[in-house]
């Protein structure tokens, strides 16, 4: 039982990015909306904002991630859902 | 004046049919508006990820420009009804323009390195333990 446990603990952790931020490390001022690559590994496949549990990224590096992807959306570089 | 950045979406038809005077036709907008013009860059043409105004591809021009804050909505509705022009974002910005390009070009290539070396870090994974890393890459991708 304890095992099981232990091992269901494991997976979940596996899941979530390690809890540093990408541009924190990078030491970037901002979010570039015009960098497509970048912000769509920042989203699911279905084109949905990654979660901060999920990227890892701090909350004021999110908020900008937030503008960046929307203002891209807008703009038609990356799509508002699906493929 | 105010900084501003502002990406243009024009019709894929119209410019292969004449680059220069389309691009004429934004670059005049801005002059009209007493934009003083820092940069002005074409895109090459491109997919869109969703359908605009019956296009499925489209060219992008960015222009970096000085223009007087009062002007902003004269140039916006001038684009409305620019036929040309699918799309337009004008964003002020915050600092001013070489601060702003010099911020772009090193997110640019800090992200690229970034790319780079996470690649070279998974094919590295991939080698060593087969399995695992296919999940974790699996995941990533999710």
């Amino acid at each position: 039982m304890r095992e099981k446990r232990d091992k269901k603990d494991k997976k979940k952790f596996k899941r979530f990015a390690p809890r540093s931020c990408r541009f924190e490390r990078l030491g970037v001022e901002l979010v570039d909306w015009k960098d497509v690559a970048t912000l769509q590994r920042l989203c699911t496949g279905q084109s949905k904002i990654l979660a901060r549990k999920r990227s890892g990224t701090s909350a004021l590096f999110q908020r900008k991630v937030k503008e960046a992807i929307k203002r891209a959306r807008y703009m038609a570089l990356i799509p508002y859902a699906g493929n | 004046m105010y900084p501003y950045e502002a990406m243009f979406l024009v019709d894929p038809v119209k410019h292969t049919e004449d680059a220069a005077a389309t691009e004429k036709v934004v670059s005049g907008l801005l002059e009209k508006h007493g934009a003083k013009i820092h940069k002005f860059e074409r895109w090459d043409e491109r997919k869109l990820a969703y359908d605009i105004k019956g296009h499925k591809r489209g060219v992008y021009l960015l222009s970096l420009f000085e223009m007087p804050g009062k002007n902003l909505r004269g140039l916006r509705d001038d684009c409305e009804l620019n036929e040309t022009i699918l799309r337009q974002l004008i964003l002020r910005l915050d600092t001013d323009i070489p601060t702003y390009l010099a911020q772009c070009a090193k997110y640019q290539e800090k992200t690229r390195e970034e790319l780079e070396s996470r690649r070279a870090a998974r094919r590295e994974d991939e080698d060593r333990e087969g399995e695992e890393a296919l999940d974790d890459f699996a995941s990533v991708q999710e």
